[in-house]
């Protein structure tokens, strides 16, 4: 492949975006039998932080520190969102009543507002569903993370590995070699753990079969002690992620849910800010209880 | 003298990458670092004594014998010495050349040899030797020799392992972009992956 290549299949490395003519992506021509998703059970989540970690030990993701952190330059695919209940007015809040949690990663959105606006089409859409971040395609021209309606972007704004040595020896043992160690400059977000998928769909395709359930787990899925985030192949049936998605009424190609919600049956699940219609593949169950503790 | 040296390098790796299979998918070696370092191994390995042709009085020994892990995993793997003496404690026709002294050197005193790399692709490549495998020797029936040599060029004739491939992402490209028949006995075609994300990582 070459750069002429690239130009003359554009529309092959950009996905529709979502004000295109047809009003929503081509899902018909999909171009795989496979699509990963999620969905994350908020009412189980308790905000232990613990895919938060898992995700730092998977991927390679830098400690950055106390003060580079309060910069905004945090280095968290996998961050936990605190939100306080402030029914007693703005800016007041009940600590005792504890905080809603929502573990925040790459919503891996069908229409992603980030792969449109790269100039060098580092960040593109995979067969699998993914946004892709191809490092060494990346200028870090950073317009993705300006148009990224989660904000989970996130740029190497130091050489980590050789300048800041946040793997001192033997600490850089630990690092996964399934990874690139990011340098200076480049755009990073979650992948879905592409290692591991990559790993599963090889195995499987050996073995002559679909992808399975159990074939795949996400660090974060895997390090969460209640079990409240499910990863999937949401294209089989089977799959929990997809069954869990249809029993919620959450469709991957709308962005207004029509929720056939009967009596006593309230529906949780949502997607985040799907009105902007970026149509993202991480489903959210609504917390019911009231408090956190 | 270096010139005529590199000149010489470079006419063997030309003669020598003619004569491989894949000779038309790659792009004509033009530099001497095409020909990637000159590696010095800790023990010259004869390769065309182990894997080539019996005219050329070679073993014809599956390139999979040694390298094992090439057909289930992303990596074709380096055996261990234990793998060598295997065979070697019961050739005795050998025992007393030096290549077979050292490596039994490394035996008793229970050291892996330190065999360098001569394949390295950068850390942000991700190559894997299974699915290259199972499509070309499992599904299509191609003979191993050819298979191994689309990227390692014709190792059965090569003493220590040399580089004659660009390894290149234009070089990989151009093979993908080609439709291979799926299996040996179909008239069905497809293309290598063209996703940043399959091989980058």
């Amino acid at each position: 492949m070459s750069v002429s290549n690239l130009l003359e299949n554009w529309s092959k490395f950009r996905h529709t975006h979502p004000v295109d003519d047809k009003g929503h992506p081509d899902w018909e021509a999909y171009p795989s039998d496979i699509k990963w998703a999620m969905s994350i059970d908020l009412d189980a989540c308790t905000g232990c932080n613990a895919c938060s970690v898992a995700c730092y030990a998977e991927n390679n993701l830098p400690v950055v520190g106390k003060e580079k952190y309060s910069h905004g330059q945090a280095m968290h695919w996998m961050r936990i969102e605190r939100y306080w209940d402030e029914s007693a007015g703005v800016g007041e809040f009940d600590a005792d009543k504890g905080a809603r949690f929502l573990p925040m990663m790459c919503q891996q959105c069908e229409a992603a507002p980030c792969e449109t606006v790269c100039p060098v089409g580092a960040t593109n859409h995979t067969e699998d569903g993914l946004n892709s971040q191809i490092y060494n395609r990346c200028i870090g021209s950073r317009y993705c993370s300006a148009n990224c309606p989660y904000k989970v972007r996130y740029f190497n704004w130091y050489n980590y590995p050789e300048q800041e040595k946040v793997w001192p020896e033997p600490l850089n043992q630990q690092l996964n070699p399934d990874l690139t160690v990011r340098t200076k400059g480049v755009m990073e977000k979650c992948t879905f753990c592409k290692q591991r998928t990559y790993t599963a769909r090889n195995n499987a395709k050996t073995e002559g079969r679909p992808v399975q359930d159990s074939d795949v787990q996400t660090a974060c899925q895997e390090a969460c002690p209640v079990g409240a985030i499910t990863f999937g192949n949401l294209f089989n049936p089977e799959s929990q992620v997809a069954k869990q998605w249809k029993s919620q009424q959450v469709e991957l190609t709308k962005e207004v849910q029509d929720k056939d919600e009967k009596e006593g049956n309230r529906l949780r699940g949502y997607r985040i800010l799907e009105e902007l219609r970026p149509y993202p593949s991480v489903m959210y169950l609504e917390r019911v209880r009231e408090s956190a503790v | 003298m270096q010139h005529i040296l590199r000149l010489f390098i470079l006419l063997v790796g030309l003669f020598a990458g003619a004569g491989s299979y894949a000779a038309d998918a790659a792009p004509k070696l033009t530099t001497p670092d095409d020909l990637g370092p000159q590696i010095e191994q800790p023990i010259e390995f004869p390769h065309f004594r182990h894997a080539g042709d019996a005219k050329d009085g070679g073993m014809q020994i599956n390139c999979m014998y040694c390298h094992t892990y090439a057909r289930r995993s992303m990596v074709a793997g380096i055996p261990p010495v234990q793998k060598c003496i295997g065979c070697h404690q019961s050739i005795e026709s050998v025992r007393d050349k030096p290549r077979i002294q050292k490596l039994f050197e490394y035996w008793d005193a229970k050291k892996p040899i330190p065999w360098k790399k001569v394949h390295d692709l950068p850390d942000f490549v991700r190559f894997n030797h299974e699915r290259h495998i199972q499509r070309f020797y499992f599904q299509q029936d191609r003979p191993y020799q050819e298979v191994c040599g689309y990227c390692h060029g014709n190792v059965k004739a090569m003493t220590v392992a040399q580089r004659q491939k660009p390894l290149t992402m234009g070089w990989c490209a151009s093979c993908h972009q080609k439709d291979h028949p799926v299996s040996a006995n179909s008239t069905e075609t497809g293309h290598g992956p063209n996703d940043c994300f399959t091989c980058h990582k």
